[in-house]
């Protein structure tokens, strides 16, 4: 079945391969003003912080959306075209955004807080130019999650990509745990482009119309938005776990009624862990912040038990084939695990109060960002490329790759969780004298930043070799 | 009531120690307070924008009342001086507020007598402060052990499932089912006991508590206000007095009522120990309550923990516990 658009994710490969880099340098850069290094770059830091932002959480949206696009195609059948535009909408929009951030000197942050891009100083165009890229990202990618849905429900009722009838002790029609879990984070993705659509329209009417919005509304839509899309990126790098990592095991990954009632469970979840991000407005209902605790959570159970715990009994014993895609994978899973760690820690409101917002919160999403679901899409990449190429593998250079983005990564991310620990904020270019030790540890952890883009660019003369020649077999 | 308070108001002169023209010119202090104090001092220090005290001097008039009106226009000009104290203020522009020309003049002389009336900053600097070693909290000791060692538990399993790859077998899938079970029970269980622990003292929790003292606070960029009253738009900073050095006295449960003039900020305390005590948003149009019990005496650091544009590192304040 796979054809449609198959190889438009050789070119979201390069897309990757061109702009991950260059976020991780925006952010060494990032860390190395904060250390008191590059001061006279430091004006740039808040544009360059918004842009590291939004690049990061778009490109780890979208690169795992790729990959679960391709997996799918051995199940259902999306269409090419919209593949295609997915690409382009999505480069428009990059294109965009660095336009607003570099010649517009936009710097909202990542998630813009209303209505500071309408205050921020910067000139009034480019709020306009970053309302209409967020429109074209939005449409591109709602366009495209519709898409799949649509190729997902020519072959299975809603009740069986929901894996429903695994509920009642039925098991046909087989449901692939893939279906099931894109099923569910596609579900999620459309509810959050559709909240992003009712952002950007209320940012509009204040910008053209003067008609106010009240700020907790806005913040409630903003974070839902915010908050599922990179939740459900997570589940997405997920999905292509469940269907490549049993090719390496050897062993089969199915889905049964603890799989499908746990990621039925996580389409409940996955809209009201979202709290969390508000747990210090405090005029925010009070019911609605243990809500959010307890969402938080719940949320990381069936993460924890069915989904890591079934991919570790899944390799226990097994007959594992090592490479550079499963040993990705594998880290993918542990960097999930640690991250969602720190995750639930810091979802715990009396923790909150002291962690919100200090460098504990980029330490926990950059951990299940970079070395989870990064570490799994690059796997998928290496893998897909690899099973088109069939070249030689040298494991020794394989284990400088891993060596390099393990000490880089998680010595970079121990820097934040030290940081956060010792109160240190987050988003300041630089710090003030009552938590000047946060120079210290941005110093060290552009260093290790530094080594794992060495790892990284590594990796790329890897999986470059084998794209390159996989390209030139098909065409 | 050990609470002392300097009060800068818009509509006295008390500070300029009897500045009689200061006190005739009710609206430049005013327009001052409301326009320019975001960014500026006079005699206590660079903020965002230069320190204002003998700029009357430094600068011709016609230059500082067309500065003062239309600082973009000077800049799109590429005005020498306007683009030099650009780029001493970080790339941070001046506004345009919309001020006229009588309004402009007035806040020069304003500035001018204010200014003459403090002595040369040179004269008030303090000493370098001396700041103690940043220590953990309870709270976040608890929170970076917890992590530490489960990290470490999950990276034993995982080495341990890596390496039993070694030696392949088939899986006893009842057996791994138990322990999956296991699994579930502890996590739950885990969870359980920490929310049962944690949400008994919660910031909500303490906001309904008593308190001693209540002061209201209102961030805008890139400051933060005390006051006694309440402040909910700008035009009452021309109104209500506002605290500029708050005390407080030791032990006291003080209730901040934190809301903000622009855009979403923080109010976010820092002991004397250089550690993160409490925190709560800053919104528009809200008013959010944080009550703290000051039970160290010494000097508090307020930061604003949310990103709130290009000053937002400069956006401090500090409070004195005694």
């Amino acid at each position: 079945m796979r054809q449609n658009g198959a190889n438009v994710l050789w070119w979201w490969i390069a897309v990757v391969a061109l702009l991950f880099p260059i976020l991780i340098v925006l952010g060494i850069y990032m860390r190395m003003v904060q250390s008191g290094e590059l001061t006279g770059l430091q004006s740039w830091f808040y544009p360059v912080m918004t842009l590291h932002g939004l690049g990061m959480v778009g490109l780890w949206f979208t690169a795992p959306m790729a990959c679960m696009s391709d997996a799918l195609q051995r199940y259902v059948k999306p269409s090419g075209a919209v593949a295609w535009f997915a690409l382009g909408g999505t480069v428009l929009g990059v294109v965009l955004l660095l336009v607003c951030v570099f010649l517009g000197r936009f710097a909202a942050g990542w998630y813009f807080l209303y209505p500071l891009p309408l205050m921020g100083g910067w000139p009034k165009w480019s709020t306009v130019l970053f309302l209409i890229a967020l429109t074209v990202l939005g449409v591109t990618w709602l366009i495209w999650c519709l898409d799949l849905l649509r190729a997902i429900a020519q072959r299975y009722s809603l009740s069986h990509a929901l894996a429903w009838h695994y509920l009642v002790g039925r098991t046909e029609p087989e449901v692939p745990p893939l279906v099931l879990i894109a099923t569910v984070s596609l579900i999620a993705a459309v509810a959050c482009l559709v909240a992003a659509v009712i952002v950007v329209v209320l940012f509009s009417a204040d910008a053209f119309g003067g008609i106010k919005s009240d700020s907790l509304l806005m913040k409630n839509v903003t974070f839902f938005f915010g908050h599922v899309i990179v939740n459900l990126s997570m589940y997405v790098g997920a999905s292509v776990t469940y269907e490549v990592l049993p090719s390496f095991a050897g062993r089969p990954w199915k889905t049964n009624r603890i799989v499908a009632l746990s990621w039925n469970a996580v389409l409940i979840i996955v809209f009201f862990a979202y709290f969390h991000h508000l747990y210090m407005d405090f005029a925010q209902p009070e019911t609605v912040q243990y809500i959010g605790q307890i969402a938080s959570y719940v949320s990381s159970i069936p993460a924890a038990v069915v989904t890591i715990f079934g991919a570790l009994m899944l390799i226990y014993r097994s007959s594992m084939r090592w490479n550079l895609a499963s040993i990705l994978f594998f880290l993918g899973l542990a960097g999930w695990a640690i991250g969602g760690v720190g995750a639930v820690i810091d979802s715990t409101i009396t923790v909150n109060a002291v962690f919100h917002n200090t460098l504990w919160v980029p330490a926990h999403f950059h951990t299940y960002m970079l070395m989870g679901l990064a570490l799994m899409t690059l796997g998928y990449f290496y893998h897909y490329c690899q099973a088109a190429a069939a070249q030689p593998e040298n494991r020794a250079s394989l284990w400088l790759v891993v060596s390099l983005m393990l000490i880089g990564g998680y010595g970079f991310l121990l820097m934040f969780y030290l940081a956060g620990a010792y109160s240190v904020p987050r988003r300041y270019a630089i710090y003030p004298a009552e938590v000047s030790q946060g120079a210290g540890y941005a110093g060290a952890a552009a260093v290790f930043a530094a080594a794992f883009l060495l790892g990284f660019i590594l990796y790329l003369v890897h999986t470059w070799k084998r794209w390159a020649r996989a390209l030139s077999v098909s065409s | 009531m050990r609470m002392i308070v300097v009060l800068l108001l818009g509509v006295t002169a008390s500070l300029a120690g009897g500045s009689s023209a200061v006190a005739a010119d009710e609206s430049a202090a005013a327009s001052f307070q409301r326009k320019c104090s975001v960014c500026h001092t006079i005699g206590d220090g660079k903020r965002v924008g230069p320190d204002l005290q003998g700029v009357a001097d430094r600068r011709p008039q016609e230059w500082l009342v067309r500065w003062i009106m239309r600082p973009d226009q000077m800049l799109a000009e590429k005005d020498p001086v306007a683009a030099q104290l650009l780029a001493e203020s970080n790339q941070i522009a001046m506004p345009n507020l919309g001020v006229t020309e009588p309004e402009a003049k007035a806040l020069i002389e304003y500035i001018r007598v204010e200014g003459a009336a403090k002595p040369p900053a040179a004269a008030t600097e303090m000493p370098p402060r001396v700041y103690p070693e940043p220590s953990l909290g309870v709270v976040q000791r608890i929170a970076l052990v917890l992590f530490l060692a489960l990290s470490a538990a999950i990276t034993v399993v995982f080495c341990w499932v890596a390496l039993s790859t070694r030696t392949p077998q088939a899986l006893d899938v009842t057996e791994a089912y138990r322990l999956r079970k296991v699994f579930f029970f502890i996590a739950v269980g885990g969870l359980l006991v920490a929310f049962a622990a944690s949400v008994t003292k919660t910031p909500y929790t303490e906001a309904r508590a008593r308190s001693d003292r209540i002061v209201y606070v209102a961030a805008r960029q890139f400051d933060f206000i005390f006051s006694l009253e309440p402040i909910v738009s700008v035009a009452d900073l021309a109104t209500v007095p506002v605290v500029k050095q708050l005390e407080l006295p030791v032990g006291a449960a003080v209730e901040f009522r934190v809301t903000s003039l622009d855009v979403n900020h923080n109010f976010a305390l820092y002991g004397p120990q250089r550690r993160l005590l409490a925190q709560t948003q800053a919104m528009p149009g809200y008013v959010n309550r944080l009550r703290v019990r000051l039970v160290t005496p010494g000097r508090y650091e307020v930061l604003c923990l949310e990103y709130c544009g290009a000053g937002h590192h400069l956006m401090q304040t500090e409070l004195n516990v005694r």
